[in-house]
């Protein structure tokens, strides 16, 4: 049974021009149309998150003033990032699919979840809108599970990294953030030598990897550097940052992934979900729509065990030693930290 | 404390601007290297050709304004958000060992009340940092 939080387009969250743009969700949607799931599909719309969940991540005084800015009519946050008159109330029904999408799961006990929602949330920090998003709908939906007494796994594969979850819950015992991306790329953070706080060392697994990185790099990357950490960390609930810009068609990154990879990814996450129904995907970047739709409709299928059309998941001779260099930095980190803790302070 | 290396977050801005004039003037009193450093958001990409060209320009002007050899003043292109751009300024291969950015950038034009470079760096910078008023008296 796939969940579909939303849909949520927000057309009234668009600028002509930019990338960020409703026909996503739409090319999401038609990658789930692909897949003929017919009555395995349960569409749960949602409605705009409570200011009492939201505030699980994002300080009141923000999220007063994100909306006064919008209702003031809007306008740029950053060079990225924009806003209409309406685009906190959009923000907020984004977090709302997925907060519905998440309950639903845990009403059924089965089945798989996915937020086609925009705009996206994963830079949002708690006190800053930034890179496309406004507000961080994967972090309130995982926040809301750690009120609950959950831990909660959060795998991120879009391109960029989630610089706003990793910093929300870098100090968390309960998250374990873990995040494949292409480096250098915007924003400039998830550093492999970046391991978590100090009450959550080892709780965030960064596997920057360089441009023209393909599926077999991100797979070994979370099989090899997150698995462990998975396997220590024991998730009772896993929520997928799903940006499909590694795409090799995306114009915003330079990763050479094909659509059959996102399936190849999905595989390999669904192995850290512990029981049915503990799996939620939030549509995060992805910028070219036939990209989209395609890889959409590979990861759910993958997923549900739906037939799917897929191009040919990707490798390259490099994959290993990208890896390598990252697990090796993160190895360093890890006995640097460990080194500080028996040295204590002063 | 040697200040060998200045760098300067430099978007364009008017704060950006007055935030450069600043560090190229003080680069010159302290006989010290100087980079104008951009970063390139997610949108910047498609720009990058536009970008550097102004970076050039504005370093070879403002090294002249100043009185600097040009040859001691240089640019960078950094992917990022600003704030991460300029916290790795301090490390190699750029290895400032001062920070100057402006009050409001871009971001801040507006008057947007959220979150700040200049506020985010206070916070992080890992080297000295000199914030630059957007309303400098003179």
């Amino acid at each position: 049974m796939l969940i579909v939080g939303g849909p949520v387009p927000s057309p009234e969250h668009h600028r002509v021009g930019h990338p960020e743009r409703p026909g996503r969700v739409e090319a999401a949607m038609a990658g789930i149309d692909d897949l003929h799931l017919d009555e395995d599909v349960e569409v749960v719309p949602g409605q705009a998150a409570p200011l009492d969940r939201l505030a699980l991540v994002h300080p009141p005084a923000f999220l007063q003033e994100l909306a006064a800015f919008c209702g003031a009519g809007g306008g740029d946050l950053d060079p990225d990032t924009y806003s209409t008159p309406q685009s906190f109330e959009a923000a907020r029904r984004v977090v709302g699919a997925g907060l519905a999408a998440i309950d639903r799961l845990k009403v059924l006990q089965a089945g798989v979840a996915f937020v086609a929602a925009r705009p996206p949330g994963h830079h949002a920090l708690a006190d800053r809108a930034m890179g496309f998003c406004l507000l961080n709908a994967v972090a309130v939906g995982a926040a809301s599970l750690v009120a609950e007494g959950e831990r909660v796994l959060i795998v991120d594969w879009d391109v960029h990294h989630g610089n706003g979850t990793q910093a929300i819950f870098w100090n968390d015992p309960s998250v374990l953030y873990v995040s494949t991306h292409q480096w250098p790329l915007y924003p400039g953070t998830g550093a492999a030598r970046e391991i978590g706080g100090a009450d959550a060392l080892e709780l965030t697994v960064n596997v920057p990897l360089g441009p023209g990185a393909t599926g077999d790099a991100l797979r070994r990357g979370i099989d090899e550097l997150a698995g462990p950490a998975v396997d220590a960390f024991g998730p009772t609930w896993v929520l997928v940052s799903a940006g499909f810009d590694a795409h090799r068609d995306d114009p915003l990154a330079d990763f050479a992934l094909s659509s059959g990879d996102f399936a190849e990814l999905a595989k390999t996450v669904q192995g850290f979900v512990p029981r049915p129904g503990r799996l939620a995907l939030f549509l995060e970047g992805g910028y070219d729509l036939l990209a989209v739709r395609g890889s959409v409709a590979a990861t759910l299928g993958e997923l549900l065990g739906a037939p799917y059309d897929a191009e040919d998941p990707t490798s390259d001779d490099r994959s290993g030693a990208m890896v390598e260099r990252a697990r090796a930095e993160r190895v360093r980190a890890i006995r640097s930290a460990e080194e500080l803790e028996r040295e204590g302070p002063g | 404390m040697t200040v060998r290396t200045i760098a300067v977050g430099y978007d364009g801005s008017i704060g950006a601007q007055l935030a450069a004039r600043f560090a190229f003037d003080l680069a010159n009193q302290l006989g010290a290297n100087i980079v104008l450093v951009h970063a390139i958001g997610l949108l910047g990409r498609t720009d990058e050709i536009e970008i550097v060209r102004d970076l050039e320009e504005t370093a070879v002007v403002m090294a002249g304004e100043a009185g600097i050899d040009p040859g001691h003043a240089r640019w960078h292109v950094s992917q990022g958000d600003p704030c991460s751009a300029l916290l790795r300024a301090g490390n190699p291969p750029l290895s400032a060992d001062l920070l100057v950015v402006g009050s409001r950038g871009h971001r801040n034009d507006a008057g947007l009340p959220l979150g700040s470079t200049s506020h985010e760096l206070a916070e992080r910078a890992t080297v000295p940092l000199v914030i630059v008023p957007s309303t400098r008296a003179d």
